[in-house]
C-alpha cells in the first residue's frame, strides 16, 4: 500500500530538485526508454530509510562527476506500482530490488547496483561506486 | 550496520546469507539473535546430490549471481532456527572482498587519470576544486615553511564524523596517486578522488586571533552545516 503523498513528496523533491526526471506512468516510462541512445541512468526509489537514505543523495553526488549519463531518471517503488513495474520489465533480467540504480547503455543494461549493495553504506561510497562506473562506460 | 531498530541485531535491514547443510537462504534481516534467523523476501538454493541446484548452479555460483543481482524471492518470510546455521553474513560482503581482491595485488598500479576521477580537473579547470581566501593561503604558507619535510602541501578532504554526518579534513601531506592537485602560490592543495566530489567549489578562509575561529569552510556541496561550521551533511 503506498505511503501518504505528504509523506513521499520530500523524497521525490530531493531527486528532481537535482534535475532527475521522474517517470509516474507506464507511458512516461515507456517513452523514457523509447530514447535508448547513449548513456542513461534510473534509480529506482524507496521510502526504505536503511537504503534509499543513501541511493538518493549518492545519485545526486554521481551527477556532479564529469563524465555522466546523459539522461537520469528515478520511478518510486511501493508507491507508482505501475510505472516501477514496467521499468522493471524494461531494465533486464535482474531481480526487483528497491531501492536500485541501473545503468544502460543504448538500450542495455550495463551496470546495476542492487538494494543490499547500498544498504549500510554511506552515500559517498555508492556515489564512488557509481561514478567509476561513469568513467567505464559514459 | 543496520540503521534502526538495534534490538533485532546489527544486520537487521540488511540482506544476508547463511547456510544449513546443502541449503543456502538468502534475503533481507529481520531479526537475528540466539534463537533465530528472520528474513524478508528471501530465496532458497539447494544442492542437489549432483552438486547442483535447480538452476544447475552450485550454491558458490549461486551466491556469486545473487552478490552481483539479488535474488528472485520465493517467501515473504522466513524464520529459521539459528543453531542450526553457519555465518550470517552481508550479501553484499561477497562482492565488496571480490572488488578488494584485485585492488590489493595491484596496490602499486598507476593511478586513473584525474581526468576521469574529478570533474573541475577534467577540462583543466582544478582551480575551480578549491579556493583559499588570501588569508587562508597566508596561514597555510606560514605553517608549511615549519615543516620539517619538503615537497608537502595542504590536504583537504573529509570524513564520517560530527554531528552532521561528515566533517573536514586539514592536514599537511605529501602528494598522493590519484589526487586532484590544486596549485597556488607557494604551495599546492591535494583532494583524493572521493573528497573532490564533496569538496568541489570550497571556499577555506582562516580568521586569525584569539577571536577567531581558525579555518572556516563555505562548502556549496553542504545542505546542512553544524553550527561550529566543522561537520556537514550533503
Amino acid at each position: 500500500m503506498p505511503y501518504p503523498e505528504q509523506l513521499v513528496a520530500p523524497m521525490r523533491a530531493e531527486l528532481t530538485s537535482a534535475g532527475v526526471q521522474e517517470l509516474r506512468t507506464p507511458a512516461e516510462v515507456d517513452d523514457w526508454f523509447a530514447q535508448s541512445q547513449g548513456t542513461s541512468l534510473l534509480l529506482v526509489n524507496s521510502v526504505c530509510g536503511c537504503a534509499a537514505g543513501s541511493a538518493r543523495p549518492a545519485v545526486k553526488l554521481a551527477m556532479q562527476h564529469g563524465k555522466r549519463p546523459a539522461r537520469v531518471a528515478t520511478v518510486f517503488a511501493g508507491q507508482d506500482l505501475e510505472a516501477t513495474a514496467r521499468a522493471r520489465q524494461l531494465i533486464g533480467d535482474v531481480p526487483p530490488s528497491s531501492p536500485s540504480i541501473a545503468m544502460l547503455k543504448d538500450g542495455e543494461l550495463v551496470h546495476f547496483v542492487p538494494r543490499h549493495l547500498i544498504e549500510g553504506q554511506s552515500a559517498e561510497v555508492v556515489a564512488s561506486e557509481l561514478t567509476d562506473a561513469f568513467a567505464q562506460h559514459c | 550496520m543496520g540503521t534502526f531498530h538495534n534490538d533485532k541485531g546489527e544486520l537487521h535491514g540488511i540482506t544476508v546469507y547463511a547456510q544449513s547443510g546443502n541449503t543456502v537462504y538468502v534475503g533481507r534481516c529481520d531479526v537475528l539473535d540466539d534463537e533465530r534467523l528472520v528474513l524478508h523476501d528471501a530465496d532458497v538454493h539447494v544442492e542437489g546430490p549432483n552438486g547442483l541446484g535447480e538452476d544447475e548452479r552450485t550454491n558458490e555460483q549461486y551466491l556469486q549471481r545473487a552478490a552481483r543481482f539479488g535474488v528472485w524471492k520465493k517467501h515473504d518470510l522466513l524464520v529459521l532456527p539459528a543453531a542450526e546455521l553457519g555465518p550470517v553474513r552481508p550479501l553484499g560482503d561477497l562482492v565488496r572482498a571480490a572488488a578488494a581482491r584485485p585492488a590489493e595485488s595491484t596496490a602499486s598500479a598507476p593511478a586513473a587519470p584525474v581526468a576521469d576521477l574529478a570533474p573541475a580537473a577534467a577540462d583543466g579547470a582544478a582551480d575551480d576544486v578549491v579556493t583559499l581566501t588570501p588569508g587562508a593561503a597566508a596561514e597555510v604558507r606560514r605553517l608549511l615553511a615549519a615543516e620539517p619535510e619538503p615537497g608537502r602541501g595542504l590536504r583537504l578532504g573529509v570524513a564520517g564524523g560530527g554531528c552532521s554526518g561528515l566533517t573536514y579534513k586539514v592536514e599537511f601531506d605529501r602528494r598522493r596517486d590519484g589526487d586532484v592537485v590544486v596549485a597556488h602560490d607557494g604551495f599546492e592543495v591535494f583532494l583524493d578522488r572521493k573528497s573532490a566530489i564533496y569538496l568541489r567549489g570550497i571556499t577555506v578562509d582562516h580568521q586569525p586571533g584569539l577571536t577567531g575561529r581558525g579555518f572556516q569552510f563555505r562548502n556549496p556541496n553542504a545542505t546542512n552545516t553544524c553550527g561550529c561550521g566543522e561537520s556537514f551533511a550533503v
